[in-house]
């Protein structure tokens, strides 16, 4: 009997950029299957692939032995494929059973919406999770009133709704708690008994080994391990997802003895932050690590006042400040550079001028612009960063995207910061853009700035942190310093192995 | 990003003639020369330099109403203000009642007038930013209260007065065959100019017009400019409201009116984008000149005020169609 699921040779290419190289699975009938690998290693490229949301740019997937090209997730749908969408798929103000059956609604015999059945049917499909939520969620409920718990067990009560063979989980523990997700790990068991194949996907090793039978391991666009999960341990499956080990680069430690921290947080917390103790000193850097969206961001946006915070204390150069609002930030001299500097920067159609002075005006609580005196001194921060441009008066979207973000950081340098937090600063910039960015950072730092850095690449982390601080759902798990600041450590301890 | 900087560059590349004939200052420009030709073909002496004078002292009256309304447009948030009209009304009544044909009254009606609509201006811009009302409807709902309050106030009976010395500074020349409401008006473009480019307050309107949220991430109060130039509108309105009555001698209830329209015309022919953050306010001049040179064209065409509506609606629907393209083109 063939496979559920067999992918050979799969490639996928985004303009220059190779997602995939080297894309195989196989999943068996009756099977929960791991698709293991770091932040961009492709795995999210594959499954969507077999879900038929991206067309393969080569390479055959097989579904029961045949082959099949999908041109939408449709097609897919129709093969018995579901798809569990990370970044939730529900209609906000639509009810819970009206978003599982969108598209779908069952019909009575003129043609019309059959609401008794589909009442009946989400009633059914809910009462799966009915030992972890009772009856929390009535099918008439908005999904905006639900809390992302239970909308991500109405997401995947969608999914089962399509009656599918093969079921993708793209990290759908993600936002249930510990109930929770033991009532879907029974589901999933239960599915399997069925002869349903499930593709899982969860950055909680600890959750791949409790349920999965095989995994594929993935690295840089290629599958680089198979192995069934009762063969392996934790260890080694953090190996094969990184690699060689990269280690930091050595740097001189920082002379701790009197150097006061130039910003300390005490327990800091909020709905989306647990909890975090974290300092800088004058000089240092220090990085956000751990996988995409766990708080760092959220962290770095709470700081600068633009996410409240709810509890513990900030102190800045030993004075407790309550930042509210980015203002207050500015004026105490932090500055926040986001690496998304369309929505979170960039001032679209007004001069490179007008995109420099913005924060000094805030900062200087300036009356009067006085262009003849400001110019130059703007122009010497651009420069300073290598930006090239041709005029100040030149539009902002006449420069390219990596001069674009040094306008933006350039911006905050005419403000003399003290504290500076970076964003994943580095997004989709090129690598010469990048490395006058990080040089120029550390030469920030040796003047006595502290710097907080967060990046989506572990690289960028391990080459220009002098710390880590590992961070996972809100919390800091671990902080890497010295010995430990390698790929191995940073990446077990963001998969919650610490 | 990539999409939206390259077509950044193809609009900023260069300054090819092309580009400089698109540019819509200009395009107003040219309207004005046109309109002054036809009307010179249909009525001789129709560009005369002494009618040019009367076209502009009612362009100016215009132009301070669209000023205010250009600082709304200007800082985005689908910001309009439907209330101009209202507040015109409201700043003549008051200004009539509290002046009543005294000279002395002028300057306390020009502060009562001003300081009524700019406060009626601040509860717009409150409500559009605290409440988060439309902007839409927020000045419209404000344009009917201020009507039946009106209404209420005057037992719908003019009243009130304008003093002599202001009804000759609008309308009888003071040097050069000038009245002074044009030297006034020249007061404010050098203001609004100065304010808009060489002020951290004009630049903050056109930051966050142009992206709010990465003006609030540079630290800009957000929404203390956004309901500031709703004040700072109320307060254009009254005074147009002031020089109105100058203009006609006594007010009644609704002669703002037929601001309303016109002012949002001036501000979209003059090139400032309804989406917000580009645009200024030479080219809301140029669009208020063009606006009265195009009704006294009409009006020699002997066409009636509904013809002139037509016209006036129909203009703000092309000018809309046209500009809203390179609306979605520069975000």
């Amino acid at each position: 009997m063939s496979s559920a699921i067999t992918v050979r040779d799969l490639t996928k290419r985004f303009d220059k950029v190779h997602a995939l190289t080297d894309g195989r699975l196989t999943v068996e009938r009756g099977e929960i299957h791991a698709l293991l690998g770091a932040n961009g290693c492709g795995k999210s490229t594959l499954s969507k692939i077999v879900a038929g949301a991206y067309a393969p740019t080569s390479g055959t997937v097989l579904i029961d032995g045949k082959e099949v090209s999908f041109r939408s997730p449709r097609d897919a749908e129709e093969m018995g494929i579901a798809l569990f969408y990370q970044e939730l798929s529900l209609i906000p103000k639509m009810s819970v059973e009206a978003n599982i059956f969108l598209r779908r609604e069952p019909r009575n015999g003129v043609g019309f919406i059959d609401y008794a059945k589909m009442r009946t049917e989400t009633l059914n499909l809910l009462a799966m999770f009915k030992d972890a939520i009772g009856d929390d969620i009535q099918p008439d409920a908005l999904v905006a009133d639900l809390t992302p718990g239970q909308r991500q067990i109405v997401e995947i009560c969608k999914v089962y709704a399509k009656n599918p063979s093969i079921v993708i989980m793209d990290e759908a523990t993600a936002a249930l708690d510990g109930r929770q997700v033991k009532v879907f790990f029974d589901i999933l068991r239960k599915k399997r008994e069925e002869g349903v194949s499930t593709i899982f996907i969860s950055h909680r090793l600890d959750e791949v080994f409790e349920i999965c039978d095989h995994a594929t391991i993935m690295r840089n666009g290629a599958v680089v391990a198979e192995t069934a999960i009762a063969e392996t341990t934790t260890e080694d499956v953090v190996h094969m997802m990184v690699g060689d080990v990269k280690k930091a680069p050595k740097r001189q430690a920082l002379d701790d003895e009197g150097k006061k921290p130039l910003l300390k947080l005490e327990g800091v917390g909020s709905n989306l932050l647990n909890d975090v103790s974290l300092s800088v000193a004058p000089g240092e850097i220090v990085g956000l690590g751990g996988l995409q969206g766990q708080g760092q961001s959220t962290l770095l946006r709470s700081l600068f006042g633009a996410l409240p915070i709810t509890s513990g204390t900030v102190w800045l150069n030993n004075e407790q400040v309550a930042i509210r609002k980015p203002a207050d930030a500015v004026r105490r001299k932090v500055a926040y550079v986001s690496g998304d500097r369309g929505p979170d920067a960039a001032l679209p159609g007004r001069s490179i001028f007008e995109n420099l002075a913005a924060a000094i005006l805030v900062s200087e609580k300036r009356k009067l612009v006085r262009a003849k005196e400001l110019r130059p001194q703007l122009a010497e921060v651009a420069s300073a960063f290598k930006t090239k441009y041709a005029r100040m008066t030149d539009a902002i979207g006449t420069l390219s995207g990596g001069n674009q973000q040094k306008i933006f950081i350039a911006r905050w340098l005419a403000t003399n910061p003290k504290v500076i937090l970076l964003d994943d600063p580095t997004k989709g910039i090129d690598l010469a853009a990048k490395a006058d960015l990080f040089a120029l950072i550390r030469k920030l730092a040796e003047s006595g700035v502290a710097v907080l850095l967060y990046s989506s690449e572990e690289s960028e982390l391990l080459d220009n942190c002098d710390r880590i601080a590992v961070f996972n759902d809100g919390a800091v798990v671990t902080e890497l310093s010295g010995a430990e600041m390698d790929s191995f450590h940073l990446t077990r301890a963001a998969y919650g192995e610490a | 990003m990539s999409d939206a900087s390259s077509n950044m560059h193809s609009e900023n590349a260069g300054f090819s003639l092309g580009a400089i004939l698109r540019e819509p200052v200009v395009l107003a420009l040219f309207a004005i020369i046109i309109l002054l030709g036809i009307g010179e073909a249909v009525s001789p002496g129709f560009a005369r330099g002494d009618q040019i004078i009367k076209l502009l002292t009612v362009a100016a009256l215009l132009g301070f109403a669209a000023a205010g309304q250009n600082l709304v447009v200007l800082a985005g948030g689908e910001g309009i203000d439907l209330s101009v009209g209202a507040m015109i009304s409201l700043g003549a009544v008051i200004a009539g009642n509290v002046m009543d044909g005294a000279n002395g009254g002028i300057l306390p009606a020009l502060i009562a007038a001003m300081g009524v609509t700019f406060i009626i201006g601040m509860v717009n811009g409150l409500g559009v930013n605290l409440i988060r009302i439309p902007p839409l409807v927020m000045t419209l709902g404000m344009t009917s209260v201020i009507q039946g309050g009106l209404v209420v106030f005057s037992r719908g009976i003019p009243s009130g007065n304008a003093a002599p010395a202001l009804m000759n500074f609008i309308n009888q020349p003071v040097v050069f065959g000038i009245p002074g409401v044009l030297f006034i008006w020249l007061l404010l473009i050098i203001g609004m100019v100065f304010i808009l480019r060489a002020t951290s307050f004009g630049l903050s309107i056109y930051a966050v017009g142009a992206n709010p949220q990465a003006a609030r991430l540079v630290g800009l109060p957000v929404k203390v400019i956004r309901t500031t130039v709703f004040g700072l509108s109320g307060a254009l309105a009254g005074l147009t409201g002031v020089f109105v009555i100058g203009y006609t001698g006594n007010s009644f209830i609704s002669v703002g009116d037929q601001y309303m329209l016109p002012s949002i015309i001036a501000v979209v022919i003059g090139g400032t984008s309804l989406a917000g953050g580009s645009g200024g306010y030479i080219g809301t001049v140029a669009g208020a000149i063009a606006l009265i040179l195009l009704q006294s064209v009409l009006t020699t065409l002997h066409l009636e005020f509904w013809g002139r509506q037509l016209i006036f609606g129909g203009t703000l629907l092309l000018l809309l169609m046209f500009y809203g393209r390179q609306k979605s083109a520069r975000i």
